[in-house]
């Protein structure tokens, strides 16, 4: 039983950066309606933007995170002024593939600056709490609460703000967002934004986890999508809750199978939803 | 001064042109209706004076501004405001934020205009928190209208409001839409039901074939014996 909720609590530290990522994913998916691949490697960019600020910089861990997710955000817009919004009218396919170029792009760039091998944010080592028989490390705590106040305040974002309205008009019925007069690409600009600054925190806390390798958002990335199509492409709520389904399943697979399996449960969980319930848990386009 | 004068609309989606030469002018406060048979390019037209249509000719103009080549959004900024037949809400949101993204334009305060507009269509008041896409038909149209009515357009471009609703809403519909015009809002629309629409028409158009091919007063439109049999149901 204690393994068990040990596991529990691992999966949903996994699952709240699944979510992180999914969530952009998501807003992408239903704003500009093709699958953003590039994702993951945005999340290692922010990673590494983070690691930056704290070895050049020499900043304290929270504004180097706060930095390193800023200057993501801002790359993200820039790569979509540059070359997303030009081949916008040419369809999904072509920003799937050139989404796959940039993704290249993004990790060689790293690879370049900061070399193939591991490295870490070098924070102290800090003993994990014990509540009877679970351990918790400050860590996982962090990285859910700043997951919980980030979802929350998304949450509101959108459903408050005139912007994040304006984001929800748009997934909904991109003509006639433009018909009302709602200037759309605005609107495309704060979805790079929050996918890009939301992407890169989950990065940092994969690499808080575990440790920076060019290949850190790569090798997550299809969780990251499976977490989006559980929940229901196009739907935010979805991905916060597919991100933590697949998080906790994944760990707790460990408790009955070898842990290299652990990626075989996005795939599988991928097919279960297409095949079961093919809009997602909670329903997406 | 007429608000708006379209004159010699030629294009359409694709390489063949649904519309060969149309004319359209409104005048402020005016109810103006376009008739015809299907395929006449009347919700063509329309979209062309909102920007939506690839024109290859002619030119739009609207308070005096040239809007040929506008987009949207800058139309919206001017006082024009354009409601399309079908999908023309936001189904997963409310009543109310269709009507606040109406008015995204608008940089003031907006709340007035909604408490005028909730007065204008009592049954939105009542379902102001619901999703617009759980209303029915006639109540969407009504989400439409006022949606557009947020930017306080001065002329409102309405295609077939009627379309698909029952005779009840229908009439409830052309009712709202009366209101709006005593509010001193233009009116121009494509519609289906041509003897109720002539009937509160100043003017009327009869396209065919993506050309003007009759122009007159809602009355005489009416009492034209050749377009009574052919376009008004007998």
């Amino acid at each position: 039983m204690g393994e068990i909720l040990q596991l529990l609590v691992y999966g949903l530290v996994t699952g709240g950066i699944y979510a992180l990522g999914a969530i952009g994913v998501s807003l992408v998916f239903a704003i500009l309606r093709f699958a953003h691949f590039a994702h993951g490697d945005l999340m290692t960019v922010g990673a590494y933007l983070a690691l930056f600020g704290i070895t050049t910089l020499g900043l304290p861990l929270m504004p180097a995170f706060a930095l390193g997710a800023l200057l993501t955000a801002l790359l993200t817009v820039a790569v979509d002024r540059l070359l997303y919004r030009r081949l916008r009218r040419n369809g999904a396919v072509v920003l799937l593939v050139s989404s796959f170029g940039v993704a290249l792009i993004l990790r060689s760039l790293v690879q370049l600056v900061w070399g193939p091998e591991n490295l870490v944010y070098g924070t102290a080592i800090v003993p994990p709490w014990r509540l009877g028989e679970l351990r918790i490390r400050p860590v996982h705590l962090a990285i859910l609460v700043t997951g919980v106040v980030l979802v929350t305040a998304l949450h509101l974002f959108l459903t408050r703000s005139r912007i994040g309205k304006a984001m929800r008009a748009m997934a909904d019925d991109p003509d006639l967002a433009r018909i009302a007069g709602i200037p759309t690409e605005r609107v495309v600009v704060w979805t790079w934004l929050l996918a890009g600054g939301l992407a890169a925190t989950a990065g940092m806390f994969l690499a808080l986890d575990t440790r920076l390798n060019p290949l850190l958002g790569w090798n997550v990335l299809l969780p990251v999508f499976a977490a989006a199509l559980v929940g229901g492409i196009g739907n935010v709520h979805g991905a916060v809750v597919g991100g933590l389904v697949l998080g906790v399943a994944s760990e707790l697979s460990t408790a009955v199978l070898p842990a290299v399996y652990k990626p075989a449960v996005a795939f599988a969980a991928i097919v279960a939803v297409l095949v079961w319930r093919p809009r997602g848990l909670l329903g997406g386009r | 001064m007429s608000l708006l004068e379209a004159r010699g609309l030629r294009g359409g989606y694709g390489d063949t042109d649904i519309l060969r030469g149309v004319d359209l002018v409104v005048g402020p406060g005016e109810i103006v209706v376009v008739i015809g048979p299907n395929g006449a390019g009347k919700s063509t037209a329309l979209r062309a004076l909102f920007g939506l249509v690839r024109l290859r000719a002619g030119a739009v103009r609207f308070d005096g501004h040239d809007i040929t080549h506008r987009p949207p959004e800058s139309r919206v900024r001017l006082g024009l405001a354009y409601v399309p037949q079908e999908r023309n809400v936001f189904p997963s949101l409310t009543v109310e934020e269709n009507l606040q993204m109406g008015a995204f334009v608008r940089r003031d305060d907006i709340r007035s205009d909604l408490e005028r507009l909730f007065e204008l269509f009592p049954v939105l008041a009542e379902r102001r928190r619901q999703r617009a896409g759980t209303l029915s038909g006639g109540e969407r149209q009504m989400v439409a209208i006022a949606r557009a009515l947020m930017t306080r357009p001065r002329l409102l471009l309405l295609d077939e409001p009627t379309a698909g609703l029952s005779l009840r809403s229908v009439d409830v519909l052309f009712a709202r839409i009366a209101a709006v015009h005593r509010e001193g809002v233009a009116i121009l629309m494509v519609e289906q039901n041509a003897r109720k629409a002539l009937a509160m028409a100043h003017r009327g158009y009869l396209l065919v074939g993506g050309a003007n091919r009759f122009e007159d007063t809602g009355p005489a439109l009416l009492a034209h014996p050749g377009i009574a049999e052919m376009f008004l149901g007998g």
